[in-house]
């Protein structure tokens, strides 16, 4: 049926509206970081790459990128393991049981950082971990674990059970099963788990400000600094940089769903 | 135990890992927070006393809710056109829409919080432009005031109030539209009294969802806000990290706590749940 | 509300274009005040859109519809004042039975007073004023439909539009609600619409019946006049079962001619206002396999062939015959069991014969 019912212009128009100001502030840090200014402004006479030659070329910010990409990778490889076992036994077992897990699941998602970080910075003194590439890994980990939860049950809910009891039946074991009928059936899924869990420790900054100082000094807790001491377009093209890393990581978790769901 | 019984306990051993992990490295911080608030510095409720008698806890209280009340409803505004123009857009359209929405949800909010710095402050690129174009003379404030913080935590919401609207949006049958208007509603009067009323579970499930965002919110209130407007999660930080005042931080991180949790448990009664994270990933 | 109170409606050389593909092809055709029209054809021959866009949810390509002669295909849908009954009822999930059928004369800013009236009396045609306060997921499918239709009627629409109303029914409820339908038509005295694409609702419900294929109208009138005489064979096929015999005409008398069909000559009558095909041109006819009987011997009729049964089916009120009449193939026959001459049996040798006014020439369909 064309033309059955459309939103009206003040729907639309506000529609518009609400679409650019989500997306043009976001934009507006690539001229900003293309700037041949030395303060934040708009390219005056001309582009300049100068400011991501500052950031590339400095030890500081390379420390901090690489710091924090290895706890990501760290954090996502627990929140993977312990995220997909989890969804998997959630998913076959669906007993009333497993709500309780369900919830606990859902607690890291709406319960504030602050008062996980608050927490942490007393629970982490004792056990030797503040400040550690461990206590940031764990801290983490266990927050990404629900992401990866989500996006594995969205999976298996597509996934027939009578498969597993066929394979059970036909004398494989638990592990085997796992292995060789379930785990390749929702690689998607998990793959997609993996990827926000990464974007999540990523990004993550709040439980960062109170678990580390000194020896861990991740992407995040460097940008806030900068944001807070010295506004400079450096500031810009780290910006440009992580809209650059996050896109792709979006746009390869995409593609691969693409695929399977072509194939 | 019966076979099948037997069978099941297999799987148990999945949820182990996570389930110790969340209990050991998540819920017993947690629940750290909570003892804290009532045994320190010394066993009572005295920390709870200060809601009642501390005039800057009632103020940082009164001004954290009054900028999640206007930032829900904002988000609901704002997300709810989007939804509504995505519910009813081509297909190749909605695709477009949905990117619009979902990207800025995937990027940093320090990126974005630092994007409306670059934009809002007085040499910002939004004061500049207004000064050459001769519209003002002065500077205006536009951040590091509540102003800056509702623009930014605004922008932050409108994804995740987009996403449950949407959900319930989707279901409502488009010819139920069509029906309507061939039974001779004017476009406002389908809108008004059918689109509206089958839409209004999502919208209720967006704004629980948004608020309880909003009230533990740290990033963008903290760097829009400048330190002056404090909301209750920079206010805890502050307690902790720079007054040493423990009782009192975990004291209010635990009202932060039961807010987020009695709120959805109001609502529930109007609105299923699952509405609310079901669209979670 | 008895006198005619319809309207009538004309299409004018409707057609609907979606980019390459015509959905509807420059199709006129009238609707007298009061007359219950049934558009039918099978999936994808442009009924619904016809529909669509009478209703004013699809804008035409080219053509006009005509409302009293007055040119209506500008206007927007809540402007035409046409009731429709939607294919699933379309009830607002979120009022109740009162409300829904309310819906239409709120919108127009009636008082609740007459509101109220008017409501009741609606719920009343239809049988339902028990239900009034009931929400429309509480109802079964037959009562979903009343209420869409008290609702489609309550405003005292200009036309009454149904988008495959019985299509959601199981076949019994179907029945029942066919007669309901075509009683509440006679009551209200109104100008119906039906689409549907089930020929037994069409033929059993109509006045009158447009058929459609591809987008074209092939032919239109009353259910006897498009099952007796079909002008085409799509229309045979599509109305019905029928047998088609093609051959060559070989001689044209007053009000009949000959076919030559496989070395079998066959008698036609010809139906008034047809033409006669000339001498030696092609010629299809249709045969209605209840109109061939079985001959027992010593039976005559204007046409006879032998065949052998190749197969049947016992139906219950008859038994239905494939037999292989050597040159023209396969004819089927459908014969009352009760009055059957012979069991049939595969393999029999029977002759069949049929008069020359049961055979009907038809056109082959273009495309």
């Amino acid at each position: 049926m064309d033309g059955a019912y459309r939103p009206g212009p003040f729907g639309r128009g506000l529609a518009w509206v609400t679409a650019l100001y989500l997306v043009l502030p976001i934009l507006i840090v690539v001229p900003v970081a293309l700037t041949d200014q030395r303060f934040l402004s708009l390219p005056q006479d001309g582009i300049s790459f100068r400011h991501f030659q500052t950031v590339l070329g400095s030890a500081e910010w390379l420390g901090s990128i690489w710091q924090s990409f290895t706890i990501a990778l760290a954090a996502t490889v627990l929140s993977v393991v312990a995220g997909t076992l989890c969804a998997i036994g959630c998913w076959r077992i669906s007993r009333r049981a497993t709500d309780l897990v369900r919830v606990l699941m859902l607690l890291p998602l709406i319960i504030p950082s602050i008062v996980y970080a608050i927490g942490l910075y007393r629970y982490f003194g004792p056990l030797g971990l503040l400040d550690r590439f461990l206590g940031v890994v764990i801290a983490h980990g266990v927050t990404g674990i629900p992401y990866v939860v989500i996006t594995v049950s969205t999976a298996l809910a597509a996934f027939d059970p009578r498969l597993e009891q066929a394979a059970r039946g036909m004398g494989a074991s638990l592990s085997q099963t796992l292995r060789w009928v379930i785990l390749p059936r929702i690689a998607p899924g998990i793959f997609s788990g993996a990827i926000f869990a990464f974007i999540h420790s990523w990004d993550e900054l709040v439980m960062v400000l109170f678990i580390a100082s000194r020896d861990v000094f991740t992407l995040p807790r460097r940008i806030w600094d900068g944001i807070n001491e010295n506004l400079d377009p450096a500031m810009a093209a780290v910006a440009v940089l992580l809209i650059l890393f996050t896109l792709l990581l979006l746009l390869a978790d995409r593609a691969l769903r693409r695929r399977t769901e072509g194939g | 135990m019966s076979a099948a019984g037997r069978a099941s306990a297999g799987w148990w051993w999945l949820i182990l890992p996570a389930f110790l992990l969340l209990v050991v490295f998540y819920i017993a911080p947690i629940v750290q927070v909570l003892a804290i608030s009532v045994t320190e510095p010394e066993p009572g409720l005295g920390n709870y006393e200060r809601l009642f008698t501390s005039g800057a806890v009632q103020r940082v209280i009164l001004t954290t809710l009054r900028i999640c009340v206007i930032t829900t409803a904002l988000a609901l505004l704002l997300g709810y056109a989007i939804a509504y123009a995505i519910t009813l857009a081509t297909p190749q359209a909605q695709g477009w829409w949905i990117l619009a929405v979902l990207v800025p949800l995937w990027i940093s909010v320090l990126v974005r919080a630092f994007a409306w710095v670059t934009l809002l402050r007085r040499q910002g690129l939004v004061n500049n432009t207004l000064m050459e174009a001769g519209l003002i003379t002065e500077p205006l404030p536009l951040v590091w005031n509540e102003f800056g913080i509702v623009v930014g935590m605004v922008h932050y919401m409108v994804p995740f109030a987009v996403l449950p609207m949407l959900a319930s949006m989707k279901e409502i049958d488009p010819r139920l539209l069509a029906a309507a208007r061939g039974l001779g509603a004017s476009r406002g009067a389908v809108f008004r009294r059918v689109f509206l009323p089958l839409s209004l579970p999502g919208v209720i499930a967006a704004g629980v969802l948004v608020f309880i965002f909003s009230l533990g919110f740290y990033i963008t209130p903290a760097i829009l806000g400048g330190g002056k407007t404090l909301m209750v999660a920079e206010w805890i930080g502050l307690q902790i990290l720079d007054l040493i005042r423990w009782g009192l931080g975990t004291m209010m991180a635990t009202m932060l706590v039961v807010a987020i949790l009695v709120t959805p448990a109001i609502f529930s009664r109007i609105v299923d749940l699952r509405r609310i994270f079901g669209t979670g990933a | 509300m008895s006198d005619l109170g319809g309207h009538a409606l004309a299409l004018s050389g409707l057609t609907k274009r979606y980019g390459d593909f015509t959905a509807v092809d420059r199709v006129s055709l009238d609707v007298a005040r009061g007359e219950f029209l049934t558009l039918l054809g099978p999936s994808g021959s442009g009924k619904t859109t016809i529909l669509m866009a009478v209703a004013g949810f699809v804008a035409p390509s080219e053509g006009a519809i005509l409302l009293d002669g007055r040119d209506i295909t500008p206007l927007p849908p809540e402007r035409r004042d046409f009731g429709m009954v939607f294919q699933g009822y379309a009830l607002f999930p979120h009022m109740t039975v009162a409300e829904n059928v309310a819906f239409p004369l709120r919108v127009r800013g009636l008082s609740r007073a007459d509101r109220d009236a008017k409501v009741r009396a609606a719920l009343d045609l239809v049988q339902l004023g028990f239900f009034a306060d009931r929400l429309p997921k509480q109802l079964s499918g037959g009562q979903q439909q009343r209420v869409a239709l008290a609702r489609a009627l309550v405003f005292e629409p200009n036309l009454l539009l149904l988008d495959e109303p019985l299509s959601a029914l199981d076949k019994k409820l179907r029945a029942e609600l066919q007669e309901e339908l075509k009683a509440l038509h006679r009551r209200v005295g109104r100008t119906f619409i039906n689409v549907t694409h089930d020929q037994e609702e069409a033929l059993s419900l109509s006045d009158r019946i447009a058929i459609l294929n591809h987008g074209k109208l092939v032919q239109a009138g009353a259910p006897t006049d498009l099952y007796e005489r079909p002008r085409t064979r799509f229309v045979a096929d599509f109305l019905g079962k029928s047998n088609f015999l093609e051959g060559t005409v070989r001689a044209v008398v007053a009000g009949g001619f000959g076919l030559e069909a496989g070395g079998t000559q066959i008698v036609v009558a010809l139906p008034p206002g047809i033409d006669a095909p000339s001498v030696g041109a092609r010629s299809v006819v249709s045969l209605r396999p209840e109109k061939v009987a079985l001959l027992l011997d010593g039976d005559v009729a204007d046409n006879t062939v032998e065949g052998r049964i190749a197969g049947f089916a016992y139906l219950g009120a008859g038994f239905a015959l494939r037999v292989d009449v050597p040159g023209l193939g396969e004819v089927r026959a459908t014969l009352p069991a009760w009055k059957a001459p012979i069991a049939p049996a595969e393999g029999l040798t029977v002759r069949l014969g049929w008069a020359a006014e049961a055979a009907v020439p038809v056109e082959e369909d273009g495309r």
